[in-house]
């Protein structure tokens, strides 16, 4: 088995991703503002609260939000365009036809199409967000540095898993869209969940305390939440091991059963068109 | 539409014309009713998620300068259900971009004797903004039922807010669809009015930094269509020192900025250049 036309389906999708530079710029803005408000509003809780023990800190909360922005296209919002495309119009029986593991090659394709929209984008707000702010006097509003060297390296690692995890999300959003004939429900399902769940809309920690173990354990928690905290060098109950172990095995299990899904359209599927 | 006998010998006014389009529209969106139902519901979710994240907020940190949840649910139930509203009209100027000045076919809307704006208000009677309309209002009317003060000139001041609302909304989505012109596709960075609207909206004016406040105040009148409002329902003092019965006229500040918005958009349309296609 050769390597090459997975590669291939990630360049492609790669980049796509980075074709729209006036979008990159665009989404720039718009992240910009809604970190701002968010800032904000979080400053303002803060300082009118000063005696209540939130589990992160202002400053901390302020880089969970600056990064949880920057990594907005990370998110598995929905399928993989291409694929709702393909199955609108029936170009999906083509994928079917490639002599090709189905599985890899839309995986690659998606988790190209996520960091080909979500690396540029990242690296430009984090910039923003971090020495720039610094140097025009925004210090306290910007993104800390990692909380130390080892914290930053196993960041990354998690960064990477987080990103494989959010690509095989997708995929469980490919396969309903192609089980359905239609994008349009993965982005009704897959939106307000990967919102909610992955930390965007608040941060995980800062949930009632109740609901907090479980929002750890959910898959969504491995995208960008678990990263940040290990970025942040905030407690994660067991330790970083827990949270890279949480993500490796959600990794597992759903390749496993996103596999077996996939298995079981692709005998039944129905292609439309002619 | 079949149902509906077409006699060349008697034009419709502008109101049948609407009404003859929406009812299209309508019967158009509820053929896929399994789509329709579940973009519906996923829509009332996504909202009420969101409020589940405000009042997580609230419900760790208490009360922020006399703002508990139940006022700020006032807030977040007015400027989303203004927004719905507005999301419903304005999905014509909202695709404009990609739908009509790129494939050239807004040459065609030129030919026919009408208003281009009533043309595009009939592009779509959008159907699935009712979960953030029904979600919205049902989080203002809790919020109101746990409000102390609540009079019942708020049931007055409420529907005109929202219109004075979803006025500014649909400005800005017109003047979106007028920077077009230029841009020709459509810009997202006009989201940071329409959908960063909704989200800076829901917050109470004095949490935020005085150049945000500016802004949202004079340049894009969203305070006077949910703050202002929001304190005279409420009978809540401003610390800014403004009279409690401003929020009673200042929705007017809406209605301001949708004319300064068909203006711009007569002015663009006069000075239109089809990209040809």
């Amino acid at each position: 088995m050769s390597l090459r036309p997975y590669l291939t389906a990630f360049g492609l999708q790669w980049k796509i991703g980075l074709r729209y530079r006036i979008a990159v710029v665009a989404g720039l803005v718009a992240q910009m503002w809604f970190g701002a408000v968010t800032l904000m509003a979080y400053a303002s809780v803060y300082h009118a609260a000063p005696d209540v023990q939130a589990p992160l800190s202002l400053r901390q909360a302020m880089t969970y939000t600056w990064i949880q922005q920057s990594l907005f296209t990370l998110l598995p919002l929905g399928c993989l365009p291409a694929i709702g495309d393909a199955a609108r119009t029936g170009a999906i029986v083509y994928d079917l036809l490639r002599p090709v593991d189905m599985w890899n090659w839309w995986l690659s394709a998606s988790l190209a199409r996520l960091l080909g929209n979500a690396v540029p984008r990242a690296v430009l707000l984090a910039c923003v967000a971090g020495p720039l702010a610094m140097l025009v006097g925004l210090g306290a509003w910007s993104l800390a540095p990692p909380a130390s060297l080892i914290s930053a390296i196993l960041a990354l690692v998690s960064i990477t898993l987080g990103a494989l995890l959010s690509a095989t999300i997708v995929m469980g959003w490919n396969i309903l869209t192609a089980r359905t004939l239609s994008p349009l429900g993965s982005y009704a399902v897959g939106t307000p969940l990967a919102v909610l769940l992955s930390g965007m809309l608040l941060p995980l920690p800062l949930y009632p305390d109740w609901i907090r173990p479980f929002l750890l354990v959910q898959p969504f928690a491995g995208i960008t939440d678990i990263p940040i905290r290990i970025y942040l060098g905030t407690p994660i109950p067991g330790g970083v091991a827990t949270g890279l172990g949480l993500q490796i095995f959600w990794l597992a299990a759903l390749t496993l059963l996103g596999r077996l899904w996939m298995r079981q359209t692709v005998n039944r599927l129905e292609v439309q068109g002619a | 539409m079949p149902d509906m006998p077409h006699s060349p010998s008697r034009t419709l006014g502008p109101v049948g014309l609407y009404r003859r389009m929406a009812g299209a529209s309508i019967v158009a969106q509820l053929r896929y009713p399994g789509t329709f139902i579940i973009q519906a519901i996923g829509n009332f979710v996504t909202t009420l998620l969101s409020f589940f994240g405000i009042w997580s907020l609230f419900h760790r940190f208490g009360s922020i300068a006399g703002w508990d949840i139940g006022t700020v649910a006032v807030l977040y139930g007015l400027v989303n259900v203004a927004f719905a509203v507005a999301e419903t009209l304005g999905r014509g100027f909202e695709v404009f971009g990609g739908e009509y000045v790129r494939t050239g076919s807004f040459d065609r809307l030129l030919l026919r004797p009408r208003s281009t704006l009533l043309l595009l208000l009939g592009h779509e009677l959008r159907l699935r903004p009712i979960g953030r309309f029904l979600q919205g209002l049902f989080v203002l009317v809790a919020g109101l039922w746990l409000a102390p003060h609540v009079q019942w000139s708020a049931l007055l001041v409420l529907p005109w807010a929202v219109a004075g609302g979803a006025a500014m909304f649909l400005g800005v989505l017109i003047g979106q669809a007028a920077l077009c012109f230029i841009t020709v596709e459509g810009l997202e960075v006009v989201n940071v009015l329409t959908y960063g609207g909704v989200e800076a909206g829901q917050y109470p004016l004095t949490m935020f930094g005085r150049w945000l406040r500016r802004f949202i105040t004079f340049v894009l009148p969203l305070a006077a269509v949910c703050y202002y409002p929001a304190l005279f329902c409420l009978r809540h003092p401003d610390p800014l020192g403004l009279p409690i019965w401003i929020g009673a006229l200042s929705p007017s500040a809406g209605f301001a900025f949708l004319g300064v918005m068909v203006f711009a958009w007569q002015r663009a349309v006069a000075g239109y250049v089809s990209s040809g296609s």
